[in-house]
């Protein structure tokens, strides 16, 4: 227990002293803070148009960000677009993880339908998120759930095989052993034991894998095939913006902007974590 | 190597038959039916019943599935609902660009990234490490229809450098080529990133490995070990961790040639998609993740060719 006592405070030293996966961890922070609170940040209604103001360039007195092509708000949408795309990574994140990490703790627990499960997730991962995406958008139709269910599907085999690979490696040590002599069932053991030494990789992964998931889902709301329109959706704003690109560049490049600015943060804070974590990985 | 070979084509078939079903399901259970959606709007209910059994939408579940099965073997994928296009025609007017596209970015994106990778080994913990490392962390952080913007905005109009949208012609007429150059570095930017990490990783593995300090030590130069020690040797997971990501380059294709108007199967997968299409994009779901497993098979065997451990597995 004395191991994981010290390791803790060790880690987030060693995140907080690379500026930048600190800048990471802040603006991810403030991107979140702004998504909870945006009926209150934001200046106006993100679905309310203005045909008198379309196309506004950003900087303007009332609308910082500019409009849009219909004279909407951009830094309403923004921050109400925020909401979605965070949503539908975090939902599809929380699900797929969820099923990923139960399949492999089961996986690593009970030995017999190892083999079997880990074929499952073999033939899952064979296929790609985004053919995934492409079938259910044709089987739902076009919408954000498709995109959710695609995602989640997605991060399920990935999450297991981690979890599973994780799980094992705690399998052997000496205080599951211990803990076992004592007469301690199954679930408890998973519960007490197993899960909370295997939290720092998946915490890993999964800060990587929310990057992933939010640029495959808003790639996939961008092809029309996520957030339909009028929903304030990153990816579906920035494929809206498409039209008047010649005429108004900042109603596409500012949420695609956005993307890459929250992707980048998830990726450079998921690798500063994993480095700390596993220190023969750093550079 | 032939045991190999039969084992993974083995795996690869279920995978497909896998595929096909679903695609075959989707037509299932799709809340619209296709002979409502041919028939138009207008149509009685008698004519969209001749449609229905002019399709076959009547017969039982199992008779449709070997039919669909019999027909898709002869190449036949169904007509499009919306115009009445052989789909499998359609596909083969669009598999060349996509392939073509492919090709046009793997081709400066692979060495460009194997190299970046190298140097980044090479020179670990330097600033050109750090900065070829930020750069591919920008690169497999960026969406694809960023990049892309980005270059039309740029490239194409502000500077009228290079056309934006559709082909032109075959990638070796100049037309073509200038078609190509914008979607293929777009599509290839985004694919530059994992190849150098990748590589770095591997190269930075073998650049301590024993064999490695046999070669310094009988004075070979530095180039010598790097480039025929080193690297040759980190170059197998290379070939299979790219072969992995071909997915990746697949939906990145799909947005490319959305964003550019290229007339590849991923554009006509996604306008299938929005518009109801459903052989049509059944058709191309099939096509796209055949070819997937087709390039996964390829790796696999090409990794047994490179690698004579893993044939054993």
């Amino acid at each position: 227990m004395s191991a994981t006592y010290v390791a803790r405070p060790t880690v987030l030293r060693l995140v907080l002293r690379d500026a930048a996966a600190a800048g990471s961890a802040a603006f991810l922070a403030l991107v979140v803070l702004a998504a909870l609170l945006a009926p209150w940040l934001a200046p106006f209604d993100p679905y309310e148009t203005d045909l008198m103001a379309v196309m506004q360039p950003p900087g303007g007195e009332n609308y910082p960000l500019g409009t849009d092509g219909q004279g909407r708000d951009m830094l309403s949408r923004l921050l109400f677009g925020l909401r979605v795309t965070l949503l539908m990574g975090v939902t599809s994140l929380l699900a797929g993880g969820v099923i990923g990490v139960s399949i492999g703790f089961i996986a690593a627990y009970w030995r017999r339908v190892d083999g079997l499960l880990m074929r499952l997730m073999d033939v899952m991962l064979s296929f790609p998120a985004i053919l995934f995406g492409l079938a259910l958008a044709a089987i739902f139709g076009p919408g954000l759930i498709a995109v959710v269910i695609a995602l989640s599907v997605a991060t399920v085999p990935l999450m297991a095989r981690i979890a599973r690979s994780t799980a094992l490696v705690v399998m052997a040590q000496d205080y599951i052993e211990a803990a076992r002599a004592t007469g301690m069932g199954d679930w408890r053991l998973i519960r007490r034991h197993l899960a909370p030494n295997c939290v720092a990789p998946l915490l890993v992964f999964s800060t990587l894998r929310l990057g992933q998931v939010i640029l495959l889902g808003s790639a996939l709301s961008f092809l029309g095939l996520g957030a339909q329109a009028p929903t304030a959706e990153l990816g579906a704003m920035a494929a809206q913006g498409r039209t008047f690109l010649f005429f108004a560049p900042h109603i596409s490049v500012i949420p695609s902007a956005a993307i890459f600015a929250i992707v980048l943060a998830c990726n450079l804070l998921g690798d500063a974590l994993r480095d700390a974590l596993d220190p023969k990985l750093r550079p | 190597m032939l045991r190999h070979a039969m084992g993974r084509i083995a795996l690869a078939l279920p995978v497909l038959l896998g595929v096909v079903l679903v695609g075959f399901l989707l037509m299932q259970v799709v809340p619209t039916d296709p002979a409502t959606v041919r028939a138009g709007p207008m149509a009685s209910a008698e004519v969209i019943a001749a449609i229905r059994s002019d399709l076959g939408l009547d017969q039982p579940l199992a008779v449709q599935f070997g039919k669909y099965l019999w027909r898709l073997v002869q190449g036949d994928l169904g007509v499009s609902i919306i115009n009445n296009v052989p789909v499998a025609q359609e596909l083969g007017n669009t598999i060349g660009p996509t392939l073509e596209l492919m090709f046009a970015s793997l081709v400066w994106s692979i060495p460009l990234g194997i190299g970046m990778g190298t140097i980044a080994a090479y020179l670990r913990g330097s600033w050109a490490d750090r900065a070829i490392m930020a750069v591919s962390v920008a690169g497999v952080s960026v969406p694809v229809f960023f990049l892309g913007l980005v270059l039309i905005w740029y490239v194409g109009f502000q500077w009228q450098l290079l056309p934006f949208t559709g082909r032109q012609g075959p990638l070796w007429t100049l037309d073509g080529l200038r078609a190509v150059a914008l979607p293929a570095i777009t599509l290839g930017g985004v694919f530059v990133g994992p190849v150098a990490r990748m590589t770095r990783t591997a190269v930075l593995e073998t650049l301590s490995a024993d064999h490695v300090r046999t070669a310094r030590a009988k004075g070979l130069s530095e180039t010598a070990v790097v480039l025929h020690h080193a690297l040759r040797n980190a170059l197998i997971p290379v070939v299979t961790l790219i072969g992995l990501q071909i997915g990746f380059l697949l939906g990145g294709a799909v947005v490319t040639e959305t964003v550019f108007s290229w007339p590849g199967v991923g554009r006509l997968a996604v306008g299938a998609i929005t518009s109801s299409d459903f052989p049509m994009a059944q058709g191309t779901i099939i096509v796209l993740s055949a070819g997937f497993i087709l390039v996964n098979l390829t790796v696999d065997l090409l990794y047994g060719v490179l690698d004579p451990r893993v044939r054993g597995a």
